[in-house]
């Protein structure tokens, strides 16, 4: 996992799309618009080289120009790949709204709710279920666990497997250093008031990623109710739970969220990673893939950081590959395209080079076409020490839980709380995962109006002496000066 | 049509009119109206209502207010010194504390910021005091400037006069100097403290989360609520109205001698 310079990579890209258009004029073009950083860009040294019993894998070139080569081997036709990126999931819907166009898209599971509902998606083909067909990875390759969330939430009668193919998913938890942090303080999201990490802890500073916090402490108490959390139905309702946006609880996170802004370092979008390696802070709300590349970087500084995911809830999110309507329908042949490139990155080598490189957690488990993704972790996080601990991450590879001995990793025992452990939570945290969906407008402008309260000064929580005081000194001065300005006229 | 000198005024006020008169009007369609388009009142109340904006109004008032405290405190003393001084090179002196102003704010800023940081440890603890302490720095100039010149200008013969007729230097100071010497001091308070009110940069790079009257407008725009956030911008434009014609007359007599 390493993030690499993209600086000069960026450089040169249009010189290189330059040259792309004068040789394949003919060629078919793809147009993909993915998340910055958010796939392998090749160019790895030889000694980084992962050399897996199922063959060693290298990234020479950025994959998307490995998918133009594999497309023309294996379909005998050229097709040009126009690689752009976005940044955040509204930015990407504000460019499809200003008119961009693109034919393949990678947005997080609730902005793909939203364009699902708008009726811009176009539902993948039949053949790209067809478990027979040689080139289709993704189907044979995704981890049962994903299909069934996939298959499992529907918009408007239709379930998200038929218009979206997984790409990556994670968590949300505590990134913190076990140094100076308790692991029971992280255990709960609490923790981000917790005096003992006053000015020390960071929060993401956009909407949704602190909504979930907020509402998940503000319901501590019946989320880790045994009553609630044995109940049959537990994960329908805990979605319901923490979909909740009905006045009162987002009065509640308002406040909590109040709270947290007193107690915390910043709001931050990205410099948090930075501040927890740098220990300008003690402990980090992070999504877990962004928590893998700070652990690896404050390694490298011998610093060792931990990852909790609290008691009460996570975010389970996904990033998924859609079509859009509107660009496939521009040229025939673009949809055979497109599912072929979603196709290529489930391959599991390719899978495996796409983790190493961005450091998130692909949705493939690999098994009918090899087991590279599970060879990879053993090779990562395996060992060979004799203090070592199994890691049963069978719920992830074949869905049969503990009976199956086939995915047990012999690993540090370190790495339950570390990489790994962030990478693949256990299977009672995914007990408590739980999507976030898209809200309705109204639900929104009022999540939206929460947000700038929480960073605006509480006038309710200053003395009522202290506001009497104000109010009497405010129409003092100005009555004084207007009655200075009258007596200078006189 | 002849040419008058009027006529040179007409690129200004075409400029008047496009950027200063027609967005005016368009916050004001956009204060008064719903997501709808229909005439409402409701975002004023709102914002009169909501404890939070109410807050944000109040945080920022006394954000300012001691800002221009602070530089009152600081740049009076200096002005006077300078204005005063026998120093043969008075601009030199003069232009050490104005060079800051040459640099980037930014750039000022950070460097602030690795300051405050080597003497507090953790800037996050004292957000308040950090946001007065980067706006006092950032806008002191804007303070030592005016008083300076309005002392500069000061007849001498006034304070030579009160000597001679007997009064000690500090009574001289008290009755004559000081007096002498408010218009440059107001329109140093409205240089400070109107910007102070709305220039959260300062706040956003000293880690303080809180929002100013600035951010707020900021953020309201950012969510698309346009019709909040130009009511907001709205009631800061009537303060700083207010304020203007509060202290507007003074600037008018730098002489002043007649209020004696």
């Amino acid at each position: 996992m390493k993030k690499r310079f993209l600086i000069p990579a960026l450089l040169f890209l249009p010189l290189l799309s330059a040259c792309g258009t004068q040789k394949d004029d003919d060629a078919l073009v793809l147009r993909v618009c993915n998340w910055e950083e958010y796939i392998d860009l090749g160019d790895w040294d030889e000694e980084e080289t992962i050399d897996l019993e199922s063959g060693d894998i290298l990234g020479e070139n950025p994959l998307y120009e490995d998918f133009e080569e594999w497309y023309f081997e294996t379909y005998g036709q050229k097709v040009r790949v126009e690689y752009s990126c976005f940044g955040t999931n509204e930015e990407l819907y504000n460019m499809l709204t200003l008119g961009d166009k693109f034919d393949l898209v990678c947005p997080s599971e609730y902005m793909i709710m939203k364009l699902m509902s708008e009726e811009q998606l176009l539902p993948y083909s039949a053949g790209f279920r067809d478990e027979e067909i040689p080139e289709n990875y993704y189907v044979r390759n995704v981890s049962p666990f994903i299909r069934e969330k996939f298959d499992g939430h529907e918009i408007g009668g239709h379930s998200w497997s038929e218009y979206a193919a997984g790409y990556m998913w994670g968590v949300t938890g505590l990134l913190y250093d076990p140094e100076v942090v308790d692991k029971e303080t992280v255990s709960s999201w609490n923790a981000l008031l917790d005096p003992s990490l006053c000015r020390r802890v960071t929060v993401k500073d956009n909407v949704r990623d602190a909504y979930f916090p907020a509402v998940a402490a503000v319901k501590a108490e019946k989320l880790t109710d045994p009553a609630f959390t044995s109940a049959d139905d537990y994960s329908e309702r805990l979605e319901e739970e923490m979909n909740d946006c009905s006045e009162e609880t987002v009065a509640a996170a308002l406040d909590f969220l109040q709270s947290a802004k007193d107690n915390a370092y910043s709001f931050e979008t990205d410099s948090g990673k930075a501040d927890m390696v740098s220990g300008k802070v003690l402990a980090n709300l992070q999504w877990s893939g962004d928590a893998v590349y700070a652990m690896d970087q404050a390694e490298e500084d011998e610093l060792y950081l931990a990852y909790s995911v609290p008691e009460e809830c996570t975010n389970l999110w996904f990033d998924g590959w859609v079509m859009l309507k509107d660009g496939i329908a521009e040229e025939p042949g673009k949809q055979q395209a497109a599912e072929a490139f979603v196709n290529f990155l489930s391959r599991p080598d390719n899978a495996v080079r796409n983790m190493y490189y961005i450091g998130y957690t692909s949705v493939i488990s690999g098994g009918t076409d090899g087991d590279a993704i599970y060879e990879y972790l053993d090779w990562t996080y395996g060992t060979e020490e004799e203090e070592g601990v199994d890691y049963n991450l069978s719920w992830f590879f074949d869905g049969e839980g503990e009976e199956s001995g086939d995915y047990v990793l012999f690993t540090d025992e370190e790495q339950l709380d570390r990489q790994l452990f962030a990478q693949y939570p256990t299977p009672e945290v995914m007990e408590r995962s739980s999507i976030m969906r898209y809200f309705d407008t109204e639900a929104n402008a009022r999540i939206n109006r929460m947000w700038i309260n929480v960073r605006c000064f509480n006038i309710n929580r200053l003395p009522v002496a202290v506001r009497a005081g104000a109010l009497v000194l405010c129409i003092a001065v100005l009555g004084g000066l207007v009655f200075l300005k009258l007596k200078k006229r006189a | 049509m002849r040419f008058s000198r009027k006529h040179l005024a007409l690129p200004y006020a075409l400029f008047l009119l496009l950027l200063v008169v027609l967005p005016l009007v368009v916050i004001v369609v956009y204060a008064f109206s719903d997501s709808s388009g229909q005439p409402t009142a409701e975002n004023f109340i709102r914002f009169f209502t909501d404890p939070n904006t109410l807050g944000t109004l109040f945080y920022s008032l006394v954000l300012a207010l001691i800002t221009t405290l602070v530089c009152l405190l600081i740049a009076y003393p200096v002005a006077y010194s300078l204005a005063f001084s026998r120093i043969k090179r008075r601009s030199v002196l003069l232009l050490l504390f104005i060079l800051p102003m040459w640099i980037n704010f930014t750039l000022r800023l950070t460097a602030l910021k690795e300051l405050l940081t080597l003497l507090e440890g953790n800037l996050a603890y004292h957000p308040f005091l950090n946001s007065v302490i980067g706006m006092s720095y950032d806008f002191l100039p804007f303070m030592i400037l005016p008083i300076y010149n309005q002392l500069e200008r000061l007849d001498r013969s006034f304070m030579e006069a009160a000597s001679d007729l007997g009064a000690s230097g500090f009574q001289v100071f008290l009755k004559v100097t000081l007096p002498l010497s408010i218009p440059g001091v107001v329109s140093g308070i409205a240089m400070v403290f109107l910007p102070a009110m709305t220039n959260y940069v300062v706040l956003d790079m000293l880690y303080n989360s809180t929002y100013i009257m600035g951010s707020l407008i900021g953020s309201y725009f950012a969510a698309y609520d346009w019709h909040g956030g130009s009511m907001i911008s709205l009631v800061l434009l009537a303060l700083i109205c207010l304020f203007t014609l509060l202290s507007g007359n003074s600037e008018e007599k730098p002489e002043g001698g007649r209020r004696l």
